[in-house]
């Protein structure tokens, strides 16, 4: 089906990529449907994703893998909230979250409080709030980032 | 905006499987116990609308997108 997306233009997606969240994401409740787009430019798979929603194209949020900032990310969920996904493995989970990006490009945050999580064989997610209190809504990373980047840069 | 009075160990009941009930009153906090199914998310509400905020912000990423990628291209 070809969609309209924000920063890819006009796409062909395969039906079997849209991933149903039955209660929509907060702040847009009411956009049911979306899909995971990278730039694949370089042909290698950037650190970066964007959730798009199919029902309206200028609905698309950055995201990343919380492990890309939080190595030892581990949030409580309830798994009553999980169910309507289906049945999760270590095979089928997919856990994103979303940052946001001021024209500054160091005050970068990243919503540890409020993964996405999706089911890759069922193609339901959720935004989920996990319990810990210790994950920040806006978590600054771009030091550790940067750091962690210039290691693996210098080797 | 419905308004009751409730003391002590009272109670509410919505719909049919969601209780509120008073468990505590101490100067100006009030401790709330809520049965409900675990289907149901409850949520603070500046939590709640710190994330519905943050989706608002995330969608409005309109950051220069070159240095966005740089930043997260693999090496």
């Amino acid at each position: 089906m070809l969609i309209n997306t924000k920063h890819f233009g006009k796409i062909d997606l395969d039906e079997d990529k849209i991933i149903t969240f039955e209660n929509g994401i907060l702040g847009f409740e009411d956009y049911k449907k979306y899909t995971l787009l990278y730039d694949d430019e370089d042909g290698e798979r950037p650190d970066i994703s964007w959730l798009q929603s199919l029902d309206e194209p200028m609905l698309a949020l950055p995201v990343i893998s919380p492990f890309l900032v939080k190595p030892d990310y581990n949030p409580e969920v309830e798994d009553e909230l999980l169910k309507p996904l289906g049945s999760l493995s270590e095979d089928n989970i997919v856990v994103l979250i979303s940052i946001t990006v001021p024209s500054d490009i160091e005050k970068i945050t990243a919503n540890l409080r409020a993964p996405f999580i999706m089911n890759s064989d069922s193609r339901k997610g959720a935004q989920i709030i996990i319990e810990n209190p210790e994950y920040e809504v806006k978590y600054h990373f771009y030091n550790q980032l940067a750091a962690h980047k210039a290691v693996k840069e210098g080797k | 905006m419905l308004a009751l009075s409730r003391k002590l160990n009272e109670s509410i009941v919505i719909g049919n499987d969601i209780e509120v009930t008073i468990l505590e009153v101490k100067g100006d906090q009030v401790k709330i116990g809520i049965s409900a199914p675990k289907s149901v998310p409850i949520y603070r509400k500046e939590i709640y609308l710190q994330i519905k905020e943050s989706n608002k912000e995330a969608v409005e990423t309109n950051a220069n997108e070159e240095v966005l990628m740089k930043l997260f291209k693999k090496h």
